[in-house]
């Protein structure tokens, strides 16, 4: 793939990288020392200085540069964007976060505007279940197809910089792309060309000596640290950044979106798979009463979740494109795992369930292979659900604890809907529930120290919205599980009571399951000191 | 949303689709216009030249004019989603007269018939100067003309001002007094090629940010911000002074002081081409580096090295906005920076000149034309010279020409609280939100007899206390001329027509002075805004303002010319010029006047119970009240509601944490629930807001001082507390009157059964 326009030539006058409006003469002046940096002396000069003075070479791609001690923060980058791109005002390409510092007179406010990093290594391609995601061959840019993109969103939590963005009336995410549209075309990125300070460039980097040199420093003040992506922009600090400088939005946490279907489906197929793993244990230790009906229900709530985890995805009549990418990612893997799963324990119910016929004719041991298989599938796909959320830029998420909490939820919602629809050995399953749900409470407690007991600002900011909005919520969660996982089902009697205790804790977990997903603090470029308002009319 | 959108078969492709424009590039296909028209921005008086992108009849898009001597193609943020205020949802789009409390459609014919017979009326009883009318800097030159000769002529008031008596008349108070004539001497080139450039009471890098670009090409110069605040002007300093509220003018005689007895005046300049020095010498002998540091917070040092740097500077250029003109002692403060650029001989020079930057896109063409605080041309209602040469040229006895001034903006809502002023005309305004004080205003056109607001907008906060609301078409949908801070004239273009029945504000003062009977004496035979600038250009012959060598097609040409520009002479269009380069001066001696002028303390200061000094100001996002820019998303996105800030020591004091809201509280109003931003760049004992927002009306905690000779208020330095917050106010104020007291149902009207969209929350 070839950038035709950008290849200079210095020697006849041929003007490069212009938008037909900026007719600026290639000034000889502009082609020394811009392969390194040289953007970085751009301030006031013309736009060319602000171009890369060719294709990159094998090892190099296209950067931007940012130049806080040139920026005013008036954020034409961020309007010319949008015009740019036809974006809604609610969706912001390019952004204007701000960093202070000081104390008065001597105090000083910094802006960083960034687009997308275009990352050497970016997480957003790497998690994508359906390869939208593509890194030019020759630029380096990140790029995003929206017809590839089924909207699952998962790249927009991968992405330590809040990159991508869900456009809710398109259905897909969008991103960022250097404007690799103008660039084929020989012209600047509008962000480049609308900075009235000269502020932002585009340059060539060199990949090895840019990953030497970020190994060997700290992250920029208002960049999340460095999480393996390797960012390529450049930033240029202010000269005079005081000590304490720092993003004005740093103590400050709201709770992220709630995701609901997903609540929904990550604690449903949890119990389906909880419920199918006690099937099995039961059927092999020779108990076998009424285990077929727990296999249909616990199949049906199977159903239910998988079919509702699609109303996540912006575009559910692709859902099937998930599959594509399970080499590499894991919402992938999940799909089809959960795949499988959904079909083995049908089978598995139907052997369990199905006429007197069809069960002599099967062998007892092939149901048991079966309800072994299924298990095994659903272990599996619950662990590809954790997995998903093993993200380094959310680092709520990002431990082995959301590994233990899934599968606790499958443990301990399991025996509890097993008891509710009346199989035999209810005080065995009853102090199994009890078990698991009283791990369960104290992996919460063990969460919530761990949170409070860290450096991270963003597990700080978690323990802060768990403590403060979102105590209601918290309270409740530990209330529920505690009351119908450990006490109902310890002194469980009737017939009714067992339902009960499953419905207060499956509540009890789907709170759980909707603080996941609140309470999380994404890392985050700095941000305006104002939320972004919601568009106007 | 449709099934297929909701399975994700369809992605909304063809409204994200890309394609090339000649002019843009690739870009979104729905960006791409069938025509471009060039024009000038119609929000600051920085005078950006752009095109409007026009498609089917809709603005789709703007770009900056590459080949405009004032931006070279780059435009602020405002400027760059500019085509949005064209389209918007709460434009003015049918005359509405309020009946029954209610606004009800009706004609045009009527809407100014009723308006002719109304205004008749209530100066048959009692008296003409009954009528007052506020205008704007929102027009084009040539309808300041027209609405000038409508109401000096036709309506026979003199009670005629702008809202640029908010805004700039203390420059224009300061200029006549230094130089016998209002006329910023510089231009933007001096940026540029000043070795000292002084900004006080300037924040450019907010509200006029394609300024920025000009000091950025020029490195080499020292950057001296004078500003209370840590602004983004003051972080782009090499010399912040942060000054004590309102102690610039003794910072400025403080420097005289210094660069005098150190004798850094430049004397030849001095002897040849001012009077008063001596007067100004003994007028600065107390201002002595030790009181000034009292009164500034600013150390004798500092002083000391700041009077060096701008009396050492080869060429030095002072520029100041609203920090020095919105203050009771603005007039004065110019007079004093006036002072300092002329012992210095540091006005007529490239790079050295004292130099106001105005606020509107056409400030300065109500300036020039005039009929407010002077006549048009700059000439002056006292002068019987000027009065006459007027009268010859329209052709009406002299005696129609008023030899004095009416009332100044605040005069006419002091004379419409005592009864004096009983109906009023708004253009283009929004006191609602502009004007201080609120509680005193709302009370002043709540008393009014016949209230007509003509506007781009409606629902307004202003239209909202209207019995008569006319439509008018805004920037985008006209024709004229704008002048910007360096004199620079622009074209105006009309790129769409207005929405519904809105009419450009040329064609209502047309119709209006019809409906008076007036039209054939003083607009003969005029049809548009040509007519008018030719007359204008005849009226301006051979004064200050000379518009008498240009014509629309070489101002087209040229991306504007400056003026003085003339028939005589052969001036090249695209040459820079300045005022004063010859030293002769507007005053009949032909030199400048050096003025003693004497600093006092700021007229609220803050007590126990208001331990707060309130400064007010802007951010880049927004313009003015946010009629426009409210409805352009990507603003209000960026922008979206009103805050405060504090430094983070009173916060503590008060126990207050950054985003809790907080009531802003005066002797005279309550902002409510308003959110805190604690932040050092704004000193201990002082508080900040911004004057966007309807909802969290900056005025209505703000005071009715003004400045005796310019009229404008003194915005800034209220005393106030902050206490914990109350309820946000969900809506404007909104008039008490009872509905049908007003009389004009003794107007026959054709009312439209049709009603008006309904009012929407803002």
């Amino acid at each position: 793939m070839a950038l035709p326009l950008l290849r200079r030539t210095t020697e006849d006058d041929v003007r490069f990288v212009m938008t037909p409006t900026i007719r600026l003469r290639a000034e000889a002046s502009a082609e020394a020392g811009l392969r390194n940096g040289g953007a970085s002396k751009a301030r006031g000069q013309s736009i060319e200085t602000r171009m890369p003075a060719g294709l990159p070479q094998p090892g190099e791609q296209y950067r931007f540069h940012v130049d806080m001690g040139s920026c005013i923060g008036c954020k034409c980058c961020v309007v010319a964007c949008n015009e740019q791109n036809g974006n809604p005002a609610s969706i912001n390409w390019r952004r204007v976060g701000e960093i202070e510092g000081g104390f008065f007179p001597a105090a000083s406010r910094s802006y960083l505007s960034m687009g997308c990093n275009h990352c050497v290594d970016p997480t957003c391609l790497s998690g994508c279940p359906v390869d939208a995601y593509s890194k030019d061959s020759v630029t380096g840019i990140v790029r995003h197809s929206a017809d590839a993109c089924i909207g699952c969103q998962y790249c927009t939590w991968n992405c330590a910089y809040g990159v991508p963005q869900y456009n809710a009336e398109r259905g897909v995410v969008g991103k960022c792309d250097m404007c690799y549209g103008r660039l084929e075309h020989g012209q600047s990125p509008a962000c480049v060309s609308a900075c009235p300070e000269g502020a932002i460039a585009i340059e060539l980097v060199d990949i090895a000596d840019w990953r030497a040199a970020t190994a060997a420093s700290a992250p920029g003040r208002g960049l999340p640290a460095q999480d393996g992506s390797l960012s390529t922009t450049r930033v240029t600090m202010p000269a005079h950044l005081p000590p304490n400088g720092r993003p004005v939005d740093l103590s400050h946490v709201t709770p992220e979106h709630a995701h609901w279907s997903l609540v929904f489906m990550t604690v449903l197929t949890q119990l389906s798979v909880g419920t199918f793993v006690v099937i099995w244990v039961l059927q092999l230790i020779g108990e076998s009463t009424r285990l077929g009906t727990a296999a249909v229900t616990s199949l049906a709530v199977a159903a239910l979740a998988l079919g509702g985890a699609t109303l996540h995805l912006g575009r559910p009549a692709y859902a099937y494109r998930a599959l594509k990418m399970w080499r590499r990612s894991w919402l992938s893997r999940e799909v089809a795992l959960f795949g499988a799963f959904s079909v083995v324990a049908g089978l598995y119910a139907a052997a369990l369930w199905g006429p007197a016929a069809f069960a002599k004719a099967s062998a007892p041991g092939s149901a048991a292979a079966l309800g072994g298989l299924s298990a095994l599938l659903g272990i599996a796909g619950v662990t590809a659900s954790a997995c998903i959320y093993r993200v380094p830029s959310r680092p709520a998420w990002n431990t082995r604890f959301t590994l233990l909490q899934f599968n606790l939820t499958a443990a301990a919602l399991g025996p509890l809907l097993v008891l509710a629809v009346g199989a035999s050995d209810a005080r065995g399953l009853a102090s199994a529930a009890a078990t698991m749900a009283g791990a369960q409470l104290l992996l919460v407690a063990l969460r919530f120290v761990r949170l409070v007991a860290t450096d991270s600002i963003e597990l700080r900011g978690t323990a802060r919205l768990l403590s403060t909005t979102l105590k209601p919520h918290f309270l409740a969660r530990g209330v529920l599980l505690g009351a119908g996982g450990v006490v109902l089902p310890l002194v469980a009697a009737g017939s009714v009571l067992p339902w009960i205790a499953f419905v207060l804790a499956l509540a009890g977990e789907i709170a759980g399951r909707y603080l996941f997903f609140v309470s999380v603090v994404p890392q985050h470029m700095a941000t305006p000191y104002l939320e972004l308002g919601s568009e106007a009319a | 949303m449709t099934l297929k959108r909701l399975l994700g078969l369809d992605t909304r492709a063809e409204r994200y689709a890309f394609a090339s424009d000649p002019e843009l590039g690739y870009v979104s296909a729905q960006k791409i216009p069938d025509r471009w028209v060039p024009t000038t921005c119609g929000y600051c008086s920085v005078g950006c030249g752009m095109f409007i992108g026009v498609k089917d009849g809709r603005a789709v898009s703007v770009r900056g004019n590459p080949d405009h001597p004032v931006n070279r193609g780059m435009l602020c943020p405002k400027g760059l989603s500019e085509h949005h205020t064209i389209g918007a949802e709460n434009r003015a789009r049918f005359p509405l007269m309020k009946q029954g409390g209610r606004f009800a459609r009706v004609s045009w014919p009527i809407a100014l018939s009723a308006m002719a017979g109304r205004f008749r009326e209530v100066q048959a009883r009692y008296g003409r100067d009954a009528v007052g009318v506020i205008s704007t800097g929102q027009l084009v030159t040539e309808e300041f003309y027209a609405l000038g000769k409508l109401t000096q002529l036709g309506l026979g008031t003199r009670n005629y001002d702008g809202n640029t008596t908010l805004c700039m008349s203390t420059a224009v108070a300061g200029y006549k007094r230094s130089f016998g004539s209002d006329g910023p001497p510089g231009a933007y080139e001096d940026f540029e090629r000043a070795d000292v450039i002084l900004l006080i009471g300037a924040n450019i890098a907010d509200n006029h940010p394609i300024l920025c670009r000009r000091l950025e090409a020029n490195p080499g110069a020292t950057l001296i911000v004078v500003d209370p605040r840590v602004t983004k002007t003051a972080m782009l300093a090499d010399v912040h002074l942060p000054i004590r509220p309102r102690a610039d003018l003794a910072l400025l005689n403080g420097l005289i002081h210094i660069i005098i007895e150190r004798d850094l005046v430049d004397h030849e300049y001095i002897e040849r081409h001012t009077t008063g020095f001596d007067a100004l010498r003994d007028s600065v002998s107390s201002y002595t580096p030790e009181d000034v540091a009292q009164i500034t917070g600013l150390g004798p040092e500092l002083l000391h090295r700041t009077a060096s740097l701008y009396a050492g500077a080869r060429a030095a250029f002072i520029a100041w906005t609203m920090g020095v003109n919105h203050s009771t002692k603005g007039t004065e403060t110019v007079n004093a920076i006036t002072n300092l650029a002329l012992i210095t001989g540091n006005i007529g020079r490239a790079g050295a000149a004292p130099f106001s930057i105005t606020g509107q896109c056409n400030a300065m063409g109500t300036r020039e034309a005039g009929f407010a605080s002077s006549l048009p041309g700059y000439r002056a209602f006292e002068n019987r010279a000027h009065r006459a040469e007027l009268a010859a040229l329209w052709n009406v006895p002299a005696d129609r020409i008023p030899d004095a001034r009416g009332l100044a903006y605040p005069d006419i809502i002091e004379a419409a609280l005592d009864k004096r002023i009983r109906a009023l005309w708004i253009i283009a305004t929004n006191p609602i939100v502009s004007f201080p004080n609120l509680g005193a205003l709302t009370q002043a056109l709540e008393g009014l007899e016949f209230l007509v607001v003509q506007d781009g907008f409606h629902p307004t906060p202003t239209t909202a206390f209207a019995d008569l609301v006319l439509p008018a078409a805004i920037w985008g949908e006209k024709e004229g001329t704008y002048t910007n801070s360096e004199r620079r004239v622009s074209k105006a273009n009309r790129a769409c027509d207005p929405p519904g029945e809105a009419r450009t504000d040329f064609d209502i003062f047309l119709d209006l002075a019809a409906a008076l009977g007036v039209r054939d004496e003083i607009f003969p035979g005029w049809t548009g805004p040509r007519d008018g600038f030719d007359e204008w250009r005849r009226v301006s012959a051979g004064r200050l303002c000379d518009y008498s060598g240009m014509t629309y097609d070489a101002i087209e040409a040229h991306g504007g010319i400056q003026w003085p520009f003339g028939t005589q002479g052969t001036q090249n269009p695209e040459e820079t010029r300045r005022l004063y380069t010859d030293g002769v001066f507007q005053t009949p001696d032909g030199k400048a006047r050096l003025l003693p002028v004497h600093w006092e303390p700021f007229p609220e200061q803050p007590t126990g119970d208001y331990p707060f000094v309130l400064n007010t100001g802007r951010t880049v996002e927004h313009w003015h009240t946010r009629t426009k820019t409210a409805n352009v998303p990507i603003l209000e996105r960026l922008s979206p509601r009103a805050w405060v800030e504090m430094n983070p020591r009173d916060a503590r004091v008060l126990r207050l944490k950054a985003r809790d809201r907080v009531d802003v509280v005066s002797r005279r109003g309550r902002m409510r629930g308003v959110e805190l931003r604690v932040t050092e760049t704004i000193a201990p004992g002082e508080v900040f807001v911004p004057f966007h927002y309807a909802e969290a009306n900056a005025n209505q905690v703000t005071q009715s001082a003004f400045d005796p000779v310019s009229r404008e208020p003194n915005y800034k330095q209220s005393a106030v507390r902050i206490e914990r917050g109350s309820t946000p106010n969900s809506q404007y104020p909104t008039p008490k009157r009872s509905p049908g007291r007003l009389g004009i149902g003794s107007w026959k009207l054709g009312v439209d059964s049709r009603v008006e969209r309904k009012d929407r929350g803002r």
